[in-house]
């Protein structure tokens, strides 16, 4: 994908626009549906964004190509990001999006494998994804293909022991082919994780159990590009990049407000935010 | 009928298949979790050490990591006691592995009340009624080490999720090599006329035992082996108490959300018959010599006989 850029730079921009698309996709989504979670899902959009317009090897019109590279979004409530980035590749028509957890509908409220052609598993229940991701890191040695997988975290969710079961395994078997990145918007559904549950320092956690450790800024594009480069560079050990983000990025007023976890907006806030995230504002990233 | 006790337990019977199997279909894996020397997983493992994944004393990562490795269609087996495959990573099994129907089929030691000595934290009281209520999962109790053998290869052959509860001690032999299982098929192994005995796993010796006892009172009981607990064999259980037109349930479970509970629900639909079910009766069991622990709880030979005799009573019999 990145071959029809004459620059980086030009990289770097293209995917900077798609993201405002991707944003925009989402309050469109959830504002529609009268319900979902925007926050979680506009700090994962820069990430979100750059492995499907650029990083991840996939091909949407064969959705389960064996040598595919692998994605999950543990955080699954932030699906509208992974549903807006599957409908702009082209897995299913755009039209699908208005029906986000509607009756009947291919895109169910939490991500669903066998409903949504690109989902690559089941998710939803939080801190589970990083276990999901170790199986098929493990099913690519195995067969001893080359794709990689990617499994997107919120720093929320590593709350749950399970997270740290998955970064012992992944250290054991040294899945290079596994790559964590943490969504670190510092918020989760009841307040600051600092408050509910401190779970800092977590790149030192992750160093503890033999991972690679980044740490980034995960709205800033050309950072969330060298660093996904990196990852397939560093052999023997799993990688996780904290990405340090905004919960709610992109909408002034969602920004860092614990409400906006799961909240829809109103018709009102809906303009609002649309207007802001298509207003130019090419700082955004 | 003398029935010898068998030289192996019913978790070694089926990982021995396992590892025979291995060199059949070389595409299913193992994981286990830490408890391969009392699964018995370890016989694959040091045979096959790269389709063996040990994920350590972490139940709940073992599973969906499992379903992760199966996303794509491959086949795994997950070791580990009932207790823990049905309490502590019953989440992990529903959601990523019954939810989108994955083919990963859990080797589930130390079932029922057989881990009698090691307590209640080590018995597996509960495990059939979660299991049968995920839905796609299959659930099997073999009765002995040639049917443990035999469903280890339905298993493997049936698609999606399947549970299969093995025991930790040694049971008694019933059947023989010529002897096939199915899914949803069961085993009439005493033909009777008076009442219907289902029962499945570790509890299908106490009711042949108790049968030998009924026969010398002239009461001649007809027992299924249910060994196929989900989905079960509607039609054998309907011909059976259709002739008795009484049923009595017994198994190594609790009462409440056992297969009792399953065929008095089906019975009330299709063919209402005088019914009982003997189990766990909403309590915890304790530690002990197993024999001591199931005739206390209820679910002896000697608790058989009394509800058959009570149930022919009722039934206006001899």
């Amino acid at each position: 994908m990145n071959n029809k850029f004459q620059n980086f730079e030009e990289r770097v921009q293209y995917l900077k626009e798609k993201a405002k698309e991707v944003r925009t996709n989402i309050i469109d989504m959830i504002f529609t549906a009268h319900s979902g979670h925007p926050g979680g899902a506009l700090s994962a959009a820069d990430i979100m964004t750059a492995l499907y317009f650029d990083i991840l090897k996939i091909d949407p019109n064969n959705p389960r190509w064996p040598d595919r590279d692998r994605f999950i979004l543990s955080k699954g409530h932030a699906c509208p990001v992974w549903y807006s980035c599957l409908a702009m590749r082209g897995y299913f028509p755009m039209k699908e999006l208005k029906t986000l957890r509607k009756f009947e509908s291919i895109l169910q409220g939490h991500p669903d494998m066998r409903k949504t052609p690109g989902i690559d598993m089941t998710t939803g229940s939080l801190g589970q994804g990083l276990s999901l991701g170790v199986g098929m890191a493990l099913e690519g040695k195995l067969v001893k293909k080359n794709y990689h997988v990617y499994v997107v975290l919120g720093d929320g969710e590593i709350n749950e022991g399970q997270v740290w079961e998955a970064a012992a395994s992944a250290s054991k078997y040294k899945l290079d082919n596994l790559t964590a990145i943490v969504d670190k918007n510092n918020l989760q559904m009841d307040g600051f994780t600092e408050k509910v549950m401190p779970m800092d320092p977590i790149d030192k956690k992750f160093e503890a159990f033999n991972w690679q450790v980044m740490t980034i800024n995960g709205h800033k594009m050309k950072e969330i590009l060298i660093a996904l480069e990196e990852v397939k560079k560093i052999k023997g050990k799993p990688v996780c990049i904290i990405a340090n983000t905004i919960k709610g990025k992109g909408v002034s007023f969602m920004e860092n407000i614990r409400k906006w976890h799961g909240k829809a907006p109103n018709q009102q806030e809906y303009e609002m935010a649309i207007k802001e995230i298509q207003g130019g504002n090419n700082e955004i990233n | 009928m003398k029935l010898t006790k068998a030289d192996i337990t019913t978790r070694q019977a089926f990982s021995e298949r396992m590892l025979e199997y291995g060199a059949i279909d070389k595409n299913f894996v193992v994981f286990e979790a830490d408890i391969g020397y009392s699964t018995y997983s370890h016989l694959f493992g040091d045979a096959y050490p790269e389709r063996y994944f040990n994920m350590g004393i972490a139940e709940s990562n073992t599973m969906a990591a499992a379903a992760g490795m199966a996303a794509d269609g491959r086949t795994v087996i997950a070791c580990s006691y009932g207790v823990f495959i049905s309490l502590r990573a019953v989440e992990a099994i529903r959601t990523f592995i019954c939810y989108p129907n994955l083919n990963v089929k859990f080797l589930s030691s130390h079932g029922g009340l057989t881990p009698a000595v090691d307590g209640v934290t080590h018995q597996a009281t509960e495990d059939i009624g979660i299991m049968t209520t995920l839905p796609n999962m299959k659930v099997f109790a073999p009765a002995d080490t040639e049917s443990a053998k035999k469903i280890f290869d339905v298993a493997i052959k049936t698609t999606g999720p399947v549970f299969i509860r093995l025991m930790r001690d040694p049971l008694f032999d019933i059947y023989s090599k010529e002897d096939t299982f199915e899914i949803a098929g069961s085993k009439t192994i005493r033909e009777g006329k008076d009442l219907t005995v289902v029962t499945y796993g570790d509890i299908v010796f106490q009711a042949l035992e108790a049968a030998d006892e009924l026969k010398k009172d002239n009461i001649s009981i007809e027992i299924i082996d249910m060994y196929s607990i989900k989905p079960f064999d509607k039609k054998n259980l309907l011909n059976s108490i259709s002739k008795t037109e009484a049923l009595l349930v017994a198994e190594d479970h609790q009462k409440r959300n056992g297969l009792g509970y399953e065929l008095s629900n089906f019975c009330l639909k299709n063919k209402p018959v005088l019914f009982d079910n003997l189990g766990l009766n909403d309590t915890f069991a304790e530690s002990g010599n197993y024999y001591k622990i199931i005739d206390k709880y209820g679910i002896s030979k000697k608790h058989i006989f009394n509800k058959v005799k009570e149930l022919i009573y009722k039934k206006g019999g001899k």
